[in-house]
């Protein structure tokens, strides 16, 4: 298991904790929260651990080019057990959903 | 996986339609069977109660450890739903997966017993222990079938194993206790799954590939099909829940009609089963039928083997033979002893080389060892009815495991062996001191069958003494690492060791006792231990009737800190603030 850790730049905060997802072979679950009192609300904190190890370019680019189109701040946690890039956007953008969801 | 056919009563439009329930996740599923705008979820994943075990192994931890809690209402009436992520490690029980779903029924069986009649529902998605945290593992799932046992009396108990894992490992004997049991034909339930036979007994004893096998012998219809399960449902959220209604209003059983009280059924049952010439599983279901009745005797009956035998010198033998002395050790079948001093009745699991189920002729626990353990301690509860101070039960245990074969699995093991727990519980609940003596091997399902449901655990401390989930070489394999790999890990993860120094770090042992010949007890080692029982009885009168001995000793506090968070927070979690 490998633990990474990034940080992007963001513009708005995710409004209300969001789970999506299970730590099954081939998946990831995320777990996104708004950023605590006191930390900067202009980015977002990622911490990823996988069972993968090796691929910290794949994730950082992965994870980069999804909040540049949705830069939701706050924390994110993700647990991954083998998820491809593709399932790894794919989650990411169900938990922006979800995020967006509890804001309507 | 089965083929999906259509059930009685069941159109192609309806199964077209369906919404299906196998698909939805742990939550999805809980949600599933609630009454709508009910589901109260406790102990998320933000609450972050996961494995301190699995990160220094090199495994992604959930943040739920995989087990989701849920508490709302089913036709009105209040229910705790514990979920098993299927997904997640196999659904393997973990320490704090298995404190989750222990404490849930905790907390269900005291609001029962405060007047508001709490039902539990779990949801079996389980390959059995989790073999990382392989002793908390074990411990957790004694500590659920001893919870089930609290509450079922007050409140029904309802066990769901929708698939496509199944149930399987100690996880079943708790499936064996519930009230009432739901599957769908997707479903398995099975002590020993397909894999671990053949690994053990070798591709004749179970071809683990052969899917049509494995679902003819552990699948949900088979089950259903001769008395194992109660409803047998399709893969439908609807249709599951109309049936888990119908088992919540029914309430709970009578006394002495749970599947694992009906030992004149085992019995019947057991006594058609010939391991020389086994039935096939659709001649099983003409000779034992939907309905868990006794059966009939067959022609086919096997009848015990009356040639003299040598029986091997082994410790479980020998230290029962020196603690009891004189008095006689009776046979209740070649395989289990008992022996009934003054002060206390001796139970021991032993090799019998004629065994007729012959996958437990190593001294492992199986069908027929369950059955016996079961009534003979059920005997002896009822011999001491009304009396103020009860017999105290010693369970020496040296046993290699339970036993691995097709026929025990065909039979049911997990449900003989429910048998047996349940026995032990009601002795324990009843006011018997019970303490179970580790004096050789304890594993798995043979262990939690005999020992981990007594109020005090003694065990030697000697190198060969190794309390476990399963065999190194075994765990090895099933967790793809070798055994060095394993051995290097157990150095630092606790509940990983085989070594007993180490297992007795984990908060459960109460006493472990150096002797000068474990093999053969001296005079010394026999007075040392005599009198380690007498205090672990007396100890076993004073203490609690339940296992929380094992969450508040000293060791617990420091190792057990995981499951002690889980109560905790459940507890201060299961009322809406």
């Amino acid at each position: 298991m490998q633990t990474l850790n990034y940080q992007f730049p963001a513009t708005r905060g995710v409004p209300r904790p969001v789970h999506i997802g299970c730590v099954a072979s081939g998946d990831l679950e995320i777990l996104a929260q708004p950023a605590a009192d006191g930390d900067p609300s202009d980015n977002v904190v990622v911490r990823v651990r996988t069972s993968v190890n090796g691929f910290d370019t794949v994730w950082h680019d992965v994870l980069e080019r999804f909040f540049t189109r949705m830069p939701l701040a706050g924390t994110w946690e993700l647990n991954d057990f083998g998820a491809t890039p593709g399932v790894v956007t794919l989650r990411l953008r169900q938990a922006a959903e979800a995020a967006s969801e509890a804001t309507s | 996986m089965t083929d999906t056919v259509l059930l009685p009563g069941q159109s192609w439009q309806q199964l077209l339609t369906r919404r299906s329930f196998i698909e939805l996740d742990a939550l999805g599923r809980a949600s599933a069977l609630l009454d709508p705008g009910s589901v109260r979820a406790l102990a998320g994943p933000f609450d972050r109660l996961e494995s301190p075990w699995l990160a220094p192994q090199g495994i992604t931890p959930q943040a739920d450890d995989g087990t989701t809690i849920v508490r709302g209402t089913v036709d009105g009436h209040p229910v705790v739903i514990a979920a098993i992520e299927q997904g997640f490690q196999g659904g393997g029980t973990g320490e704090v997966s298995g404190a989750k779903i222990s404490q849930a029924l905790l907390l269900a069986a005291a609001d029962s017993r405060a007047g508001t009649p709490t039902a539990a529902v779990i949801l079996f998605e389980t390959g059995g222990v989790r073999l990382q945290e392989a002793n908390l593992g074990l411990n957790a799932v004694a500590e659920i079938c001893s919870a089930i046992l609290d509450l079922r009396p007050m409140a029904p108990v309802i066990g769901i194993v929708a698939g496509t894992v199944g149930s399987f490992g100690g996880m079943s004997i708790a499936a064996g206790l519930c009230t009432r049991l739901i599957v769908t034909p997707q479903a398995r339930i099975g002590l020993n799954g397909p894999a671990v036979i053949e690994q053990e007994g070798g591709v004749a004893e179970f071809d683990s590939s052969d899917h049509a096998l494995i679902w003819a012998i552990d699948g949900g219809e088979q089950r259903s099909a001769t008395g194992l399960a109660d409803d047998l449902v399709p893969d439908d959220a609807d249709l599951l829940r109309a049936a888990l209604i119908d088992a919540v209003n029914a309430g709970v059983a009578e006394a002495g009609q749970h599947r694992s009280q009906r030992l004149d059924v085992l019995a019947s049952r057991l006594a058609t089963l010939n391991p020389s010439d086994p039935p096939s599983p659709d001649d099983l279901r003409r000779l034992w039928g939907p309905r868990y009745t006794p059966v009939p005797a067959s022609g086919t009956a096997a009848t015990a083997d009356a040639t003299t035998v040598g029986y091997p010198e082994t410790r479980g033998r020998s230290w029962l033979r020196a603690l009891v002395g004189d008095t006689t050790i009776e046979r209740v079948i070649p395989s289990v002893l008992r022996a009934t001093t003054q002060t206390a009745s001796y139970l021991a699991v032993v090799p019998d080389p004629a065994n007729r189920f012959y996958r437990a002729r190593e001294g492992q626990v199986g069908l027929t060892e369950s059955l016996a353990l079961a009534q003979t301690v059920h005997d002896l509860i009822d011999a001491d009815d009304g009396k103020a101070v009860k017999r105290a039960i010693v369970a020496v245990v040296d046993l290699p495991s339970q036993a691995y074969g097709r026929n025990e699995e065909m039979g049911g093991l997990h449900q003989a062996m429910a048998a047996a727990v349940d026995a032990y519980h009601r002795a324990r609940n009843a006011g018997h001191p019970i303490v179970a003596f580790v004096v050789g091997t304890a594993l798995s399902g043979g262990f939690l069958t005999h020992g981990l449901q007594a109020n005090q655990i003694l065990a030697l401390d000697d190198p060969h003494v190794e309390i476990h989930a399963m065999h190194a070489a075994a765990a090895a394999r099933i967790t793809l690492r070798t055994v060095d790999e394993l051995n290097e890990l157990a150095k630092t993860i606790l509940p990983m060791s085989y070594r007993v120094e180490d297992w007795a770090k984990l908060g459960f042992c109460d006493g472990l006792l150096s002797v000068e010949n474990a093999d053969s007890p001296t005079r010394a080692d026999v007075e040392k231990a005599t009198s380690a029982i007498a205090d672990a009885i007396e100890r076993a009168r004073r203490g609690p009737l339940d296992l929380s001995n094992r969450l508040d000793s000293e060791a617990a506090v420091t190792t057990r800190h995981a499951s002690r968070a889980v109560r905790e927070l459940l507890a201060r979690q299961w009322n809406p603030e």
